[in-house]
């Protein structure tokens, strides 16, 4: 560590600290801070988006998505779906190298998958996104098929991040898990420069990058968990990309003339699901009082800072499943007021909202509908958790108040992820509802790859959600960070999974 | 004084056995890892927690993980690292220096400006010039060690862009970090001063060098300043515990890559192991000075090893 303290480093925090910004070389270095270091870079073991920020610079999948949602070709240049949905052919990019020289082909593919799929899989959190593939087949160098033990409509976007993200063999069986954890090797266009845990990761340019040489030289990652610290770093001129700041320093960020804020609507959506069970949430149209009850425009605007959009069923926008004309319940006091009436829910009955305590934006948020339904006559209360506790003991066991807190999102952007998990009869996360009409849309769904139909069939789950008035729809939150202007050329994507490949800095 | 040797050690031995226990314990209490490392993960399955519960070893009984964990330790093996599987003796060898280097600078800093501003405070006793350093130093007791922080990094890196405002690159990265912890502790060292220096001025011998027409300043730096400082030192010393403790905050802030840091992160994400071991080193650190301190006394002290 004492090494650190070199007189190079001296001397580079010196000149960094005279000229304000970080010292910069010919095609220049990006810094960004990030919340967390996942600890590891093996696709297997994690989910954190903090992973694929870097990660996603490092390896390549056999599709890629970019900024703008859409799947392309990566190491797989084309791919078709046969047997009725039950096998995907793909063939592979040529010529492409990893990181260390070793070539990528057909068992790279395989032995990545089976890699995932097998007990080593087994022990990460990535396995079970995949299951559905029963194996791959190698059948030629560059030809593989992938074989899947039923139709998954959305295994193509899965493909392009996470557990997918294709490893070189060689290198891993020869070098073990644990050394592959902390020194990644892919096909990327960039590559491992150095790895310091919470502390750092450093990456440079891959010259062989098949899709062409980064224009940058290198990226400096920082772990930086405390948010205002970010904002000071970006403020200092010390840092690139801010990925991590707080709601209320988004004005501070734009006032500083060479600072901006980024914001593109991002993947979690935020609701407040009923109990359908227990209670006064049991009738449906008391339920509907307490979505119109509630002003959340007015919430977007004035807690959220207009960073988050209201939704009117659990998805954002940019969801596969979203319906632009599906409308939601209007904001009207007097109407939830008459629906309390007729429903018999005598004024001042005790209403209980069950939230995750450790976000403070959030507890805003329940205050204010708290307020909302205070004024049609309840007697709201929030009831904080510890997340933990929420996810684990209170909502699978049913145990929550008239009201709870969920909040989503899943970076594949399709409302099966969503929608399955919510509604579907026996899921963990529903564990007040079964309605059979339900249930048999989300299965159909999932068993049918053309994409209108499916698209036809999620609108009609969220079109009968909402008519069912399952939740109160609250709001799409944007992702948003805050960057120097110096860096040219980068779209801020959704789902936080950064490629820096055209990125520059002035 | 043999037996009263092996009586403080299986003592302080049973210490780090019982904190390692009830830490083992009630670090189990908080919530589920498996829950935290798929956060979000709208695909998770209960049959995937299970999967990965069994590869951490959570589905072990307690005194089976319990038992694993006491083995590794006297092995040198505090186990891996929930989020990533790094070593967590590897991870505590990085932030245990960077945490002991924070705490002494910040000592430093504390007796650099308490001795001075101390002394002041006593020759000039019941002077407007006593009353301000005393308020000032009231004012520094009480300022949350967070809003100083930010202050700081307000104002040196982000209004004059002296400093970074955090990081670990090099010597001037420790000048913010250390100061806002330092500052924090001046306070009470001053006031320590200040009484333990009026106690030494009105002794004889004080009054001896005076009589003997000694400069003022080698009596108060010489003489005074040399007696009164042993209740300081004994002051530090016992701080030292606390400010370690304190530095959990400033880490944060600064980013600074110690311990405090490395606790906070794992206390986040139901990260047991390394929890387990930050929490081990520390009580293994301070159960070993207390020993070493129990033993000088005895030695000092007959009466004590005969107790």
């Amino acid at each position: 560590m004492l090494n650190r303290f070199s007189r190079l480093s001296m001397a580079a925090a010196a000149a960094a600290l005279v000229l304000g910004t970080a010292p910069a070389g010919a095609g220049g270095r990006l810094s960004v801070a990030q919340a967390l270091d996942p600890g590891t870079w093996d696709p297997i073991d994690t989910f954190l988006v903090d992973w694929s920020k870097v990660a996603n610079n490092i390896y390549d999948g056999l599709i890629q998505r970019g900024a703008d949602m859409r799947l392309t070709p990566a190491l797989a240049t084309s791919w078709k779906v046969a047997d009725n949905g039950l096998s995907i052919r793909f063939e592979l990019r040529k010529g492409v190298t990893f990181h260390n020289g070793e070539p990528f082909d057909a068992q790279a593919v395989k032995y990545t998958f089976d890699r995932l799929l097998g007990t080593e899989g087994g022990k990460g959190p990535q396995q079970s996104n995949y299951n559905v593939i029963e194996r791959v087949e190698v059948i030629d160098d560059h030809t593989v098929n992938m074989v899947l033990k039923k139709p998954d409509p959305v295994l193509l976007i899965k493909l392009a991040g996470y557990g997918a993200m294709i490893v070189p063999p060689k290198y891993v069986a020869e070098k073990g898990d644990a050394y592959f954890n902390t020194h990644p090797v892919g096909t990327g266009p960039f590559m491992l420069e150095s790895y310091e845990p919470k502390v750092g990761i450093k990456l440079k340019a891959n010259p062989n990058f098949w899709g062409g040489a980064p224009k940058l030289d290198g990226i400096d990652f920082r772990f930086i968990a405390e948010p205002g610290t970010e904002v000071a770093e970006l403020q200092a001129g010390r840092l690139d990309i801010a990925t991590l700041i707080p709601l209320s320093q988004i004005e501070t960020i734009k006032k500083q003339a060479n600072l901006d804020v980024l914001s593109v609507p991002g993947p979690t959506v935020v609701v407040l699901r009923f109990n359908t069970k227990n209670g006064i949430t049991k009738d449906e149209n008391v339920r509907k009082a307490l979505i119109m009850a509630v002003d959340r425009d007015t919430i977007t605007k004035e807690i959220l800072l207009g960073q988050a959009k209201p939704i009117v069923s659990f998805q954002s926008e940019i969801s596969f499943g979203y319906d632009p004309n599906l409308k939601p319940l209007p904001y009207d006091p007097a109407g939830a007021k008459k629906l309390l009436a007729a429903a018999k829910v005598a004024p001042g009955t005790a209403v209980q909202l069950d939230i995750r305590g450790n976000d403070s934006t959030f507890r805003e948020v329940a205050q204010a509908v708290a307020g909302y339904l205070q004024g049609v006559g309840l007697k709201p209360t929030v009831k904080p958790y510890e997340t933990s506790v929420l996810l684990n003991d209170i909502i699978p066991a049913g145990k929550t108040g008239e009201m709870f807190h969920t909040q989503w999102g899943g970076w594949t952007f399709d409302f099966d992820n969503t929608a399955y998990l919510m509604y579907h009869t026996g899921e963990k996360w529903n564990p007040y509802d079964s309605d059979p009409k339900l249930d048999a849309l989300l299965e159909k769904q999932r068993s049918i790859t053309d994409q209108n139909e499916r698209l036809k069939l999620l609108r009609e789950v969220g079109a009968y959600v909402a008519g069912r008035a399952l939740e109160l729809p609250l709001y799409n939150l944007n992702t948003f960070v805050g960057i120097n202007k110096r860096v040219k050329g980068f779209d801020l994507p959704g789902d936080n999974r950064y490629r820096f490949l055209n990125v520059t800095v002035e | 004084m043999a037996l009263f040797l092996t009586k403080r050690f299986l003592q302080a031995l049973f210490v780090v056995f019982a904190v390692t226990l009830l830490v083992a314990w009630a670090v189990r209490l908080s919530g589920d890892p498996a829950i935290m490392l798929t956060g979000g993960a709208g695909s998770v399955t209960e049959q995937d927690l299970v999967n990965i519960r069994n590869a951490l070893g959570l589905n072990r009984p307690f005194h089976e993980q319990y038992l694993g964990f006491l083995y590794g330790l006297l092995h040198g093996d505090l186990g891996n690292s929930f989020v990533g599987g790094t070593p967590v003796t590897q991870l505590v060898a990085k932030a245990l220096p960077a945490t002991l280097m924070l705490a002494a600078a910040a000592i430093f800093v504390s007796i650099a400006l308490a001795v001075p501003l101390g002394i002041r405070a006593a020759i000039k006793r019941g002077s407007a010039e006593d009353q301000a350093i005393r308020i000032a130093s009231l004012a520094g007791l009480s300022f949350p060690n967070f809003w100083l922080a930010l202050m700081m990094v307000l104002v040196f890196s982000i209004l004059l862009k002296w400093l970074p405002p955090s990081g670990f690159d090099g010597p001037v990265s420790l000048i913010l970090p250390a100061v806002t912890a330092g500052v924090i502790n001046t306070a009470a060292n001053v006031r320590l001063v200040r009484t333990s220096m009026l106690e030494t001025l009105s002794a004889q011998y004080i009054m001896v060098a005076r009589a003997k027409g000694l400069a003022e300043r080698v009596v108060l730096y010489k003489h005074a300043l040399r007696n009164s400082a042993i209740p300081l030192v004994t002051y530090v010393g016992i701080q030292f515990g606390n400010l370690v403790a304190g530095l959990v905050v400033i880490e944060r802030v600064f980013n600074w890559p110690g311990m405090g840091s490395l606790a906070f992160d794992a206390v986040a994400g139901r990260d047991y192991p390394v929890l387990q071991g930050v929490v081990t080193v520390f009580a293994i650190l301070i159960v070993s000075v207390n020993l070493l301190i129990d033993i000088l006394y005895g030695l000092l002290d007959p009466r004590i090893r005969t107790e």
